[in-house]
């Protein structure tokens, strides 16, 4: 058997005499990282931006992509109701199966005779495809940039209901000011 | 026997027939709104139009009698172009509000549209506006928009339900489909009927608007238990990979609607309003608690309990059903058959305000199987029947029997599935499974049998009666 022998890497560390006196180099290391501390801390403090954490979910990431795929809304008429007609199409095109629909009648409204009496998303297993934004022939269903801030020990408190999915604003949400 | 030839390939032909029957029976789709294999010919929605060889322009198939050697193109490019703004005019006033039809996925023009046209309307004029959500009957709403006056649903009260009570008012881009003044269709039996047959969705049930979309459900063969006629039908129902989660979950194990089965030999593509309204019957609050003695105890223990009751019976006596299936009776008669003196019972009765029967489907007897179950067992129990002296076990099965009839010292058993306060009475209870639970067949008052598959799984305290009747037998040879 061959006695072992440590294997050499192209970048295995070389140190001069400054590096190997070592005080002096742990010392600079504690100057980063302590200098970054307290840089955050003193903005933390004081309620500034650009403290390198973000303090999910109170505070929402600045830098989404405009075309990002977050969270649904309902679009509303000028009557406050939903421009949703419950056709169905965003339920059957939706490829993880999340939406229901529960459709109504409404005489009192003729051009606009069907209407969601229930509209049910769920967030644990939507995979924000955008197809339901896609399939809508009515433009009730839109895609915020904002991700859905819906942290919570429960599985069935990820089902969104017709008035979340309508009221949701996301300036509500604690973006820092 | 003439022949004539569709696109080239020649076709035997009866001389009394049309192109459009030659082709519909040779499997040729040729579209059409207006004709119906079952009602006369109307020709008035021009669709169906073919180009006899020779000739410049195009006629309609469905009134063109054969001839001998009869040479008829079904898409030439003059046949294409024709359908294509035949299209265009019938969609010329259509609404084409998809969304929110109930017909979307199911409907001739939306079919039509995409196969012979898929052009977007040329038109810029304003559509012509037309009453929506008018009520024909109680059942029925009409969408005067949507409708192509194909006048299928006419033609149906002229000559099917005979009721004569729709008609076509008006004329032009005005003319309406408009129900008779004398309310001869809020009392026609089939007037459902024409909601299947309207090709479009003018015609729409009120009891299943908004309810589901139409792909949403699957439908499963079934017969119409609602009387001796036993009429094929189709049981819509959700499909499972549409299974709602959040949202009412009864819809996932509720019949959504009922449809007629072409069946040429019982009841042709029609069925009666009261098949249709088979849901709120099979609905009822289910029985699923075993009974024994008077406590509630787990089926397996009430089984035990009838066994030993049956066990020691000397001249026990059963009432079947006839809503059971063939082979559950075929399972009594072959597991208890001998043990039991048989009679078959009745199950339901017509009900008030009912249409008792009549000379298109409707039949008096309002069980389904009441032959198929004589054929098994002679005697038949009716209203003046008593029990044979010395009884002393009675086994119902199914409904229609009131156990206060009896004397309180005669044991009983009873076997139902759904709730009825009557079964405290019984000394031992077990619930069975229902028609949309298990497959079977059921044998018509012509003798005809048809058979239904199941639609939902069964509950685990329900049995299936015909284990139940295995489970029972053993016993009962056991004893002998």
């Amino acid at each position: 058997m061959k006695p072992y022998k440590r294997p050499q890497y192209w970048n295995s560390p070389t140190m001069g005499w400054w590096e190997r006196a070592y005080v002096f180099e742990i010392a600079r290391g504690l100057w980063v990282t302590g200098s970054i501390f307290t840089r955050n801390m003193w903005r933390w403090i004081t309620g500034r931006k650009g403290a390198l954490t973000t303090y999910y979910p109170e505070e929402t990431r600045a830098d989404y992509a405009p075309l990002n795929r977050g969270k649904h809304i309902l679009v509303q008429r000028e009557n406050g109701k939903p421009q949703c007609i419950a056709c169905n199409l965003c339920a059957t095109v939706c490829p993880a199966k999340v939406i229901e629909i529960e459709a109504a009648f409404d005489p009192t409204d003729p051009l606009h005779p069907k209407y969601p009496a229930r509209f049910e998303i769920d967030y644990s297993r939507c995979v924000f495809c955008g197809l339901c934004v896609e399939a809508c022939p009515e433009d009730a269903i839109r895609m915020l940039k904002e991700v859905p801030d819906l942290p919570t020990f429960d599985r069935d408190t990820l089902w969104l209901g017709k008035e979340e999915l309508l009221t949701w604003n996301p300036r509500k949400d604690g973006a820092k000011r | 026997m003439p022949r004539i030839y569709i696109d080239g390939l020649p076709y035997e032909a009866d001389s009394r027939q049309t192109v459009m029957e030659v082709a519909a029976a040779n499997g040729i789709v040729l579209p059409g709104f207006c004709w119906h294999p079952k009602l006369s010919v109307a020709g008035n929605c021009r669709l169906c139009a073919v180009q006899v060889e020779g000739r410049s322009w195009v006629e309609i198939s469905c009134n063109m009698p054969v001839a001998q050697d009869l040479k008829v193109l079904t898409d030439s490019d003059i046949v294409r172009e024709y359908r294509k703004s035949i299209l265009a005019l019938t969609t010329l006033n259509h609404p084409v509000d998809c969304g929110i039809c109930d017909k979307a996925g199911e409907c001739l023009l939306q079919d039509y549209h995409y196969e012979h046209n898929g052009a977007p309307s040329t038109s810029h004029e304003v559509k012509v506006h037309a009453t929506k959500f008018h009520a024909l009957s109680s059942r029925i709403t009409l969408d005067n928009e949507r409708c192509v006056l194909c006048s299928r649903c006419v033609r149906f009260t002229h000559e099917i339900s005979k009721t004569k009570s729709l008609g076509i008012v008006q004329r032009g881009d005005t003319s309406l489909v408009r129900a008779s003044g004398d309310g001869a269709f809020e009392t026609d039996a089939y007037s459902d009927n024409v909601v299947d047959l309207c090709p479009v969705g003018a015609l729409l049930s009120r009891s299943f608007l908004y309810k589901s979309r139409v792909w949403y459900l699957k439908a499963t063969p079934s017969v119409c238990p609602g009387c001796a006629r036993g009429c094929a039908v189709n049981l819509w129902h959700r499909k499972p990979e549409w299974k709602l989660q959040a949202l009412d979950a009864r819809h996932n194990r509720a019949i959504e609607r009922i449809t007629p089965r072409d069946n040429p030999a019982v009841n042709g593509p029609w069925i009666c309003n009261r098949g249709r309204d088979l849901a709120p019957l099979f609905e009822r609050e289910r029985a699923t608690q075993a009974i024994c003695a008077g406590f509630s105890v787990a089926t397996p223990a009430a089984i035990e309990g009838a066994r030993s009751l049956i066990e020691r019976a000397r001249r026990p006596v059963a009432l079947v059903s006839s809503w059971a299936s063939n082979e559950e009776l075929a399972a009594f008669a072959a597991a208890l058959g001998r043990h039991f003196t048989v009679f078959v019972k009745r199950d339901r009765e017509p009900e008030p305000g009912e249409v008792v029967a009549d000379d298109i489907l409707i039949c008096a007897d309002k069980n389904p199987n009441s032959t198929g179950a004589l054929a098994n067992f002679a005697s038949a129990w009716g209203p003046g029947s008593t029990l044979p002296e010395g009884t002393d076990l009675l086994l119902v099965w199914g409904e229609g029997f009131d156990l206060a009839q009896v004397p309180q010292s005669l044991r009983t058993i009873v076997l139902d599935a759904w709730k009825n306060p009557g079964h405290a009475r019984a000394d031992v209870f077990i619930p069975v499974s229902i028609q949309t639970e298990r497959r079977g067949t059921y044998t018509n008052f012509e003798g005809t049998v048809s058979g239904f598959e199941a639609c939902f799984e069964k509950d685990d305290s329900v049995a299936h009666a015909e284990d139940l009747f295995a489970a029972l037998a053993a016993a009962n040879v056991a004893a002998a």
